[in-house]
């Protein structure tokens, strides 16, 4: 009630202020404004004369700043004067911190005076000089509210005005004194690290503030750190992350507490600004570029991401991570013979099983991304435990298909028997078996399905993925549905055999890969330590295992294979843990430099186009289009170019790295971009690298 | 360089960890209650440009951009565009000009904006994650949920309704940018108004 009153009285202020013939004062419920003046010698060319606005606050009410802080505004004089006769800008006195909340501001209290020098030209000769002012200024307490006022004065030429002599010379006393010191700020990551010499020596070794005269550079509130070293003064003030200056020079004021002195000195920037980084636009995913965001463009888009989604689902089944396990689902087609109807129940099962799968890969990314996590596709071979896991089970998996021990004698038998009776059971599960390996490889048109898929309200996203996983199930569902296909499949034979020793060793490949991608993590000796936990499962799978024991060995082996199991562990699982310290960096290369968003946007500032392979060491398309990229001419073409290589290794989580991605609209690796100075967006090249589209692509990158 | 990163966090603790979002990178994801005590997350919004605004009613800035109906054309043709519109009051309870949720309701219906839902954050969580410090504060938030745009309604810092006409709306200007594919020209601006009242707790 008290803020509306107040808020209506100051409103109600400059109407009744403008009917009134203007005066020297101006009086609302929060301030007492005078138009004053200085002139101990009258007012003549050469004679030092000033003008100035009183305000007198009341208590706890404030005014700001040339440089308010975080929040209000400087107070504003508009002058109307005589032709020839002009006034300086403001000459502020040194502020006080007025700390609100969480918030810095920079302002007055108690009884201000805001000079400025009057000249008059040489010739002036009237008898007096008209003044007239138009002031606005913010006053806040806890409230604030804008006010104004329209001030006038006469001054005579000839006599003397020095009634508030004792006013101005306080005034000019509190003006920060311009001081030549050396004085330099260095951009030191998110601060900037002020540095004075030569300050008055009587200052040494006191508390000095600090005001910047330019706002929305630091973060005012947070209480700079000084020192003092010798004679020389240091404070790291904060950069604002919403810093909207990025200046090459700092004006400052530096002030003794309790008004008893300041100066004001221009420290050099030395340094770069960190980019604040306007991101690449990003108008709405998946969808045709020519097209506007309507929401009536949203059914169409959604189709055609499903669309693709199925398409980018039905080549995963190319990809070379997927192969081991399509393999081991022909096998398991092959054992169904000629029966169409359990070929095609098999076939369902696995489409269930990899459809479900992806569902819940997907409810699961969702659910962390919601928690604010900076994942992507793929990040469950970004943690060694699960690449460990992985490794473990396609050992145990090869081992079986070698013959080193049968299922049957490791599971109860009852499992066994289900397993076998239930052929529908093996199938789904092999289908959720082929979605975990083959999730990493984002085969082409799936990195923008991902993206819009992330983007999208949860179920449009789990529908894309259902889509993805569908699509991948396609070529099994084809072979099992369509009698043709399941007829070419070679009559069972003793072949067989063979034909699952031989599956063994796309396992023990994929095995060596999973180890490679690990010891990208956690180094030689982690993949040494995994390594020596899958001899000891496979020696227990053996001892545990294999037909050809007999009892009285088998209980001797496995209780050794027991301890050795449990000693292996023990060993492994801290290496496991441990991060690589210096893995990245010999695998980046000399051409290849570690990517960031900074070098990025300090190569484009300087001209330069820049390339960026964002990839992962357990990602196999990446590796394989490392050979267009390693291509003779296409390095040429880069350094004719002078563009700047860069390599963002996503193999352990990154959420800058996670963060570009999604602004390229993607969740996943591969992705190549091609950014040139002055384009709006990036140039994303396709998944599967071409050493002619890369040729191309480089060609139109300007010189 | 650790003493630096201690003194800095502790200095951050001090001044109520007003923890800034950086433009470009993910905007803090938040759930919050709107006027009519429903939850709103900005999760819900992905796919979509989400625009933020600070707001507070006793504030002449507010005021000057309400009165003049400057914010209501912003927020209708914002919505035109498909873009959801969250406007934000951060003001404390124990501060005098704050409004009820259904106070809050009333004042935005009073004055026909156009916000897709108008959130009620009297524990400044919101406010303090975006580094939110004026009434009004803008941000935009772009469909993969990166902050794109922080700062002013416009360039003119008045509170004079007058300089509507000759200001510079940054948020029209970056939202057509935005939904035109082109990258922000300006992607920070210093927003100006009154400081927000912010709980002393939390």
């Amino acid at each position: 009630m008290l803020h509306s009153l107040l808020i209506l009285a100051a409103l109600a202020w400059p109407a009744l202020a403008a009917a009134a013939v203007p005066g020297a004062v101006v009086t609302t419920p929060q301030v007492r404004a005078e138009l004053v003046a200085h002139a101990p010698e009258g007012v003549a060319a050469g004679k030092p004369a000033w003008l100035g606005l009183k305000i007198e606050h009341q208590p706890h009410w404030h005014t700001y700043w040339k440089n308010p802080g975080d929040s209000g505004l400087p107070t504003t004089l508009t002058w109307t004067l005589p032709a020839g006769v002009d006034v300086s800008d403001i000459e502020w006195p040194a502020p006080s911190r007025l700390p609100i909340g969480p918030l810095m501001n920079y302002g007055y209290e108690g009884t201000l005076l805001l000079p400025v020098a009057l000249t008059v030209p040489a010739g002036f000769a009237a008898a007096t000089l008209e003044v007239k002012l138009h002031a606005e200024w913010l006053v806040c307490k806890e409230v604030c509210i804008p006010e104004s006022g329209d001030f006038a004065l006469t001054l005579p030429a000839q006599a003397t005005t020095a009634s508030d002599a004792a006013l101005f010379a306080a005034a000019r006393a509190a003006m920060p004194r311009p001081l030549a010191a050396s004085a330099t700020a260095e951009l030191k990551g998110g601060s900037l690290v002020l540095v004075v010499d030569g300050l008055p020596s009587t200052w040494q070794g006191r508390e000095l503030v600090v005001f910047p005269e330019t706002g929305g550079v630091i973060q005012h509130a947070i209480p700079p750190q000084s020192r003092w070293d010798g004679g020389r003064w240091q404070t790291t003030l904060q950069i604002d992350p919403q810093r909207s200056a990025s200046p090459a020079h700092l004006p400052v004021v530096l002030s003794l507490p309790k008004g008893e002195g300041s100066v004001a000195l221009m420290a050099a920037v030395a340094g770069n600004w960190p980019a604040v980084v306007a991101p690449p636009p990003l108008p709405a995913l998946g969808e045709a570029p020519a097209a506007t965001a309507t929401p009536a463009a949203a059914p169409f888009s959604l189709g055609w991401a499903l669309l693709l989604a199925l398409a980018g689902g039905a080549l995963l089944n190319l990809m070379p991570c997927v192969f081991p396990v399509l393999s081991l689902k022909v096998l398991a087609l092959v054992s169904h013979g000629a029966h169409r109807r359990a070929l095609l129940t098999s076939g369902l099962a696995y489409a269930i099983g990899v459809v479900a799968s992806f569902v819940a890969l997907a409810a699961l990314l969702l659910v962390l991304r919601a928690g604010g996590e900076q994942l992507g596709w793929g990040f469950q071979l970004q943690s060694p435990a699960v690449l460990a896991v992985l490794a473990s089970l396609f050992t145990l998996i090869g081992l079986n298909l070698a013959g080193v021990f049968e299922l049957g004698s490791v599971l109860p038998s009852s499992w066994a028997a289900a397993r076998a009776r239930h052929p529908l059971v093996d199938s789904l599960l092999t289908g959720v078996l082929a979605v975990a390996v083959a999730s990493p490889c984002t085969a082409p048109f799936m990195g923008a399905s991902l993206g819009l898929a992330v983007t999208l309200p949860a179920p449009r996203a789990l529908a894309v993925f259902a889509a993805l996983g569908l699509g991948m199930a396609l070529p099994m569902l084809a072979a099992s549905a369509w009698p043709g296909l399941a007829r070419a499949l070679p009559r069972p034979g003793v072949w067989m055999a063979h034909f699952r020793t031989l599956m063994a060793f796309p396992m023990f490949a994929t095995v060596v890969w999973l180890v490679w991608v690990l010891g990208q993590q956690s180094g030689i000796d982690g993949a040494a330590a995994l390594l020596a936990l899958l001899l000891a499962l496979a020696f227990a799978a053996w001892a545990l295992g294999s037909p050809a024991l007999g009892r009285r060995a088998r209980g001797g082996f496995g209780a050794a294979a027991v301890l050795l199991m449990a000693a292996a562990l023990f060993c492994a699982v801290p290496a496991l843990r441990h991060e690589a310290t210096a893995a990245a960096a010999p695998a980046a290369g000399q051409r290849w430099q570690a990517w960031s968003a900074e070098r990025v946007a300090q190569a484009l500032a300087e001209g330069r186009p820049v390339f960026v392979d964002f990839t992962a060491a357990w990602c196999v398309t990446c590796q394989i289009n490392k050979r267009a990229l390693g291509d003779r001419a296409v390095l040429a073409d880069f350094d004719a170019r002078r563009v700047l290589l860069l390599r963002a290794d996503w193999t352990r989580r990154d959420a800058a790295i996670a963060a570009e991605l999604a602004r390229l609209g993607r969740s996943g690796v591969p992705v190549y971009a091609l950014y040139t100075p002055g384009a709006a967006a990036p140039l994303v090249l396709s998944e599967i690298l071409g050493v002619d589209d890369l040729r191309t692509a480089i060609a139109a990158a300007p010189v | 360089m650790k003493q630096l990163l201690i003194a800095t966090t502790l200095a951050l603790a001090a001044a109520g960890a007003l923890a800034a979002a950086s433009v470009g990178q993910p905007a803090p994801a938040f759930t919050a209650l709107d006027t009519a005590g429903k939850t709103v997350s900005l999760a819900d919004f992905r796919g979509k440009h989400v625009v933020l605004e600070w707001v507070n009613p006793g504030c002449p800035f507010v005021q000057k951009h309400y009165n003049s109906a400057n914010m209501q054309g912003t927020q209708k043709d914002a919505a035109a565009k498909g873009v959801v519109w969250l406007a934000v009051n951060s003001t404390s309870t124990d501060a005098s000009d704050y409004k009820s949720p259904a106070a809050m309701a009333q004042w935005m219906q009073g004055q026909k904006a156009a916000a897709s839902a108008t959130l009620m954050d009297a524990d400044g969580k919101l406010g303090r994650a975006y580094g939110a410090r004026t009434t009004p504060h803008m941000y935009i938030i772009d469909p993969a949920g990166l902050l794109v745009y922080a700062g002013g309604i416009d360039n003119k810092a008045t509170s004079n309704s007058a300089d509507i006409a000759t200001a510079t709306n940054h948020v029209k200007v970056a939202l057509t940018e935005a939904l035109a594919g082109k990258t922000l020209s300006t992607p920070v601006t210093r927003p100006y108004g009154c400081s927000i009242k912010y709980s002393s707790g939390a």
